[in-house]
């Protein structure tokens, strides 16, 4: 029965990745527009390729050395290391490797199908709204649907077929592991990418020089547009990706460890995950703007139409088959407070709500007042979250021991069903980039103004759906490492090592410390790039707005490819230490301090990871739509104090809900999955 | 290649060039590597104006293009008192300039707004540029400054335009401020309950006010007057600028 639905699995994904090349396709036909326009797409389009090709070229060195060392060290059997006996089988190794290397490639394949299609509809989407604000609305779900899509069907595919083959939930984690490798480097890269040249546009642009947003005179506006792309379509697609494997791979790891479980407790979450991709398929064909016109409602109409076929899924094959029935309450706990806690940072994020409104008003007192304000709010931001996910990790866990399953497990189901819908998560969450490229290439090409009142509506419902998709993921991913950690324990424990994480033990306190301190220090590096690599692009469009007047005055077209280079190369240089911190300090932890300091880390790791990671992203996004909504002609509207104060805000924001707050989801999960990958060889190899 | 004569109000200047207004106005706020920038109002008058108080011919004479074939983009033929020795009937087109360098031309209208009552707020430009509030309305201040001073306070001539000041026109206290970007508030809050509560009909709310200004605070056009006649020209509404000239619109309100 387990291969039959592990063959279901894979026809659905089938499906999935069908469908997102259907869409693909279908918006590759759509019409480009003006050869003005397509000019400008053109500029958006190779930018974005060059950087993608330049990161994957180093991402290819990095997978290739880390599949080489993975090959080397899972080729020795430490299972019965503390009887003296290491048996040494190279087809453990390669397997693994080739687990990790596919992780990869499928990650990889998805984020460029989705920044491959997104780099064609920002175009079609300006185009199509000079006829209808509803065809541009469809036009840029879909082309963001590509990119959902094709992310949950190559996963699930390649989870399934890596299962089918090995028979072992091992084998998925280095799946797992190597699409975190990835998403990683592009989410981490991505954001240092696009505020790189968002800062810098921004603050010699329209502070300096007063020339609006997307305005083509501004050297450094197709790298702003690309860094949509790279960091927003590629880099999220690859978070949530890194996101949707983990929660996966944890509960079949820990499906696998537990012997009251049955074997189709081990491939439970990739039926969930199908059942989510059959949810997002149906839910997506009802995601259409309705006779109100507001765009934003069609995307909440679609996440919640999505949440109920994929309840009513699960509430069937519970019904149908002999599945413990605590599997429809722990995932509906995880789903429900899913949605939940991404709502709410959409109340945080979003004006009409009290904290947005309240940063504006203050702002007419100055920089500093702003800041205090965005700050704690954000800080406040993290309250329903973190209550949500002790909630939800206390339900399912109890619920899951009430009906016979370990709590453990039930924890990591309530992630799977959170992550399931991510077919629609992320479908939403891409059209936000898209339509925003839409609106650039309406400025650069001179479009008409209507076409840019409608690309602006369109906008605006995209950054909702980017704040839900923030809360969702960083929740989602809260659980899922709280899983791995879980899991991290059980495969410790495999080898004969009892695992004691007490706070009494100087070891576990001195791991708990340097895993507290490594999310704060990632978001430094991350943010520090981000100020490093700004402040080399503004003296390069000071430069050219120096020496070649001709620029802003519209007779001589500024050097764009050179604030792109900047952008890209600053960008992939940045990753080098972040990567190490991910990899690298939880096997240095691990291997001179031992396994139950390596469990404190992890734990100091997840706590600090999840608060910080919302209270950047909810911070960040306050304090933008805190400008906006100034901008709306509130408390004196653009010009004013309050204005300047907020622009301030905003521009510090900026690296908060873009760089650093949402790469630190992938860095606590990438750290959950290298400790439970390396813990048999860690368990037998440590200083202390 | 034909040379303009252009009075510039920010600074005040009379200018000949051998730009279009829209060359001009561009080259005035961003294409000089003179480091001279920003936003700039200006007038094109009539080319065949003269004055014995200008050298306009010698300036016209000097300019020439330059020996690449460039064309000259500004001979500076005064750049003091030129509002006082312009006669109104020799002013074209009126041109606003965002300070990124777009240029949106204004003609004059043969009728002025009609005269509506509550509290102003008045920012002259030529010759003096000092925010004032009044209980006058646009004609009975332009009245009270140029042709019939009560105080000793007068000018020969003026240049203003009216801001908006929304709520607080008839509301000072409690009145929102809306879209309007002024600075000290309280401040101005306190000169409009003057004017409200006291005898006075003009008070001044900033003496040093910045020349330049966000020219969505303007509330129908600009006034430009001497003892002998007045124009008015109509500012576009948001509406208009936002379907007709869109780029411009979204300069200005940068």
């Amino acid at each position: 029965m387990n291969q039959v639905w592990l063959y279901i699995s894979i026809f659905a994904s089938l499906i999935s990745i069908g469908a997102a090349l259907y869409l693909f396709f279908w918006v590759e036909r759509q019409d480009p527009g003006t050869e003005k326009a397509q000019e400008v797409a053109s500029w958006i389009r190779e930018g974005a390729q060059t950087y993608l090709k330049r990161l994957y070229v180093a991402l290819t060195i990095v997978s290739l050395v880390l599949g080489f060392i993975i090959a080397v060290v899972f080729s020795f059997d430490l299972t019965e290391v503390a009887l003296g006996n290491v048996q040494i089988t190279p087809s453990s190794g390669l397997r693994m490797a080739i687990a990790f290397i596919s992780g990869a490639i499928c990650s990889a394949i998805a984020g460029y199908m989705g920044m491959s299609v997104a780099v064609e509809a920002n175009v079609r989407t300006a185009t199509a709204a000079n006829e209808s604000l509803n065809k541009a609305f469809k036009l840029s779900f879909y082309a963001g649907s590509v990119m959902g899509l094709a992310m949950v069907g190559l996963a699930v595919i390649g989870m399934s077929v890596i299962f089918l083959i090995t028979e072992s939930a091992d084998a998925v984690l280095g799946f797992s592991f190597g699409a975190s490798a990835l998403a990683l480097l592009a989410k981490a890269g991505g954001g240092i990418y696009t505020k790189t040249a968002d800062i810098a546009a921004d603050l010699v642009g329209k502070v300096e020089v007063g020339i609006p947003e997307d305005d083509p005179r501004n050297p450094a506006v197709v790298a702003d547009n690309v860094g949509d792309n790279v960091g927003d379509v590629a880099g999220m697609g690859a978070d949530i990706f890194d996101s949707y494997v983990a929660s996966t791979v944890a509960v079949m790891l820990l499906g696998a460890a537990s012997t009251s479980l049955s074997s189709q407790y081990v491939i439970l979450p990739l039926i969930l995950c199908t059942l989510g991709i059959i949810a997002s398929l149906l839910g997506i064909q009802f995601v259409k703007v309705g006779k109100d016109g507001k765009p934003g409602t069609a995307l909440n109409f679609g996440t919640i139409i999505t949440t109920v076929f994929f309840s009513v899924l699960v509430v069937i094959l519970v019904l149908l088959t002999d599945i413990n029935i605590g599997i429809l309450w722990t995932t509906l706990t995880g789903l429900i407070t899913g949605v939940i806690i991404g709502f709410t940072s959409d109340y945080f994020t979003s004006e009409g709500h009290k904290p947005v409104n309240e940063t504006a008003r203050v702002s007419d007192s100055g920089a500093a007042i702003t800041i205090i304000t965005g700050y704690s709010y954000g800080l406040v931001s993290i309250v329903p979250s973190v209550i949500g996910i002790a909630v939800a990790t206390l339900l399912s866990f109890y619920i899951a021991e009430s009906t016979g399953l370990p709590g453990i497990y039930g924890i990591g189901i309530s992630a799977v069903g959170m992550l399931s819908i991510s077919g629609m998560i992320v479908s939403a969450d891409a059209y936000g980039p898209i339509v925003d490229n839409a609106r650039g290439i309406a400025e650069m090409a001179g479009m008409d103004h209507k076409v840019i009142e409608i690309t602006d509506t369109l906008d605006a419902a995209g950054n909702t759906a980017k704040a839900i998709t923030k809360g969702f993921s960083i929740s989602a991913a809260a659980l899922t490492v709280l899983a791995l950690f879980a899991a991290y324990a059980e495969v410790v424990e495999a080898t004969g090592i009892e695992i004691n994480m007490s706070l009494r033990d100087p070891i576990v306190i001195a791991g708990v410390f340097l895993g507290a301190m490594t999310p704060p220090l990632f978001s430094a590096l991350t943010m520090l790039s981000v100020t490093k690599n700004a402040f080399e692009m503004i003296e390069e469009i000071r430069r050219q707005f120096r020496e070649n007047p001709g620029i802003l005055a519209g007779t001589q077209k500024p050097d764009y490819e050179t604030c792109v280079g900047l952008a890209a190369q600053g960008a992939l240089t940045s990753l080098v230490l972040p990567a190490f911190l991910a990899v690298g300090l939880p096997l240095l932890v691990g291997f001179i301090l031992g396994p139950n300091a390596l469990g404190g880390f992890l734990g100091g790791a997840i706590f600090t990871g999840v608060i910080f990671a919302l209270l950047m992203a909810n911070a960040g996004g306050l304090w933008d739509n805190a400008k906006k909504f100034i901008e709306t002609g509130q408390y004196g509207g653009v010009g004013s104090d309050a204005h300047k104060a907020s622009v301030v805000g905003d521009t510090v924001g900026d690296p908060f809900k873009d760089t650093a707050g949402p790469s630190l989801n992938t860095l606590i999960t990438v750290m959950s999955l290298v400790s439970s990958l390396f813990a048999p060889i860690i368990a037998a190899f440590h200083l202390f | 290649m034909t040379v303009h004569l252009y009075f510039s109000l920010i600074p005040e200047a009379l200018i000949a060039s051998m730009l279009s207004p829209e060359e001009f106005g561009s080259y005035y706020a961003v294409g000089s590597k003179k480091k001279t920038a920003g936003q700039a109002i200006f007038f094109e008058i009539d080319p065949h104006f003269d004055s014995q108080y200008f050298r306009i011919k010698e300036g016209i004479s000097r300019c020439v293009p330059h020996e690449d074939g460039e064309p000259k983009a500004s001979t500076y033929i005064s750049i003091y008192r030129v509002l006082e020795h312009v006669p109104v009937h020799a002013l074209g087109k009126l041109y606003l300039v965002t300070q990124d360098g777009r240029t949106l031309g204004i003609d004059p209208s043969d009728t002025v707004p009609a005269m509506d009552g509550g509290l102003h707020l008045y920012k002259e430009i030529v010759p003096v540029s000092p925010l004032i509030a009044s209980r006058l309305n646009p004609l009975e201040f332009y009245d009270l400054i140029v042709k019939n001073p009560t105080s000793l306070v007068s000018l020969h001539s003026i240049a203003f335009t009216e801001l908006r000041l929304g709520e607080l026109a008839d509301d000072p206290e409690d009145g929102q401020i809306g879209d309007l970007p002024y600075s000290n508030l309280d401040h101005l809050r306190e000169v409009l309950k003057d004017l409200k509560t006291k005898s006075v009909a003009t008070k001044m709310v900033d003496r040093a006010s910045p020349a330049t200004f966000a020219y969505r605070t303007i509330k129908n056009g600009f006034y430009i007057g001497n003892e002998s006649a007045i124009a008015f020209y109509p500012m576009p509404s948001s509406q208009e600028l936002r379907e007709m000239n869109y780029r411009w619109w979204r300069s200005a309100n940068m």
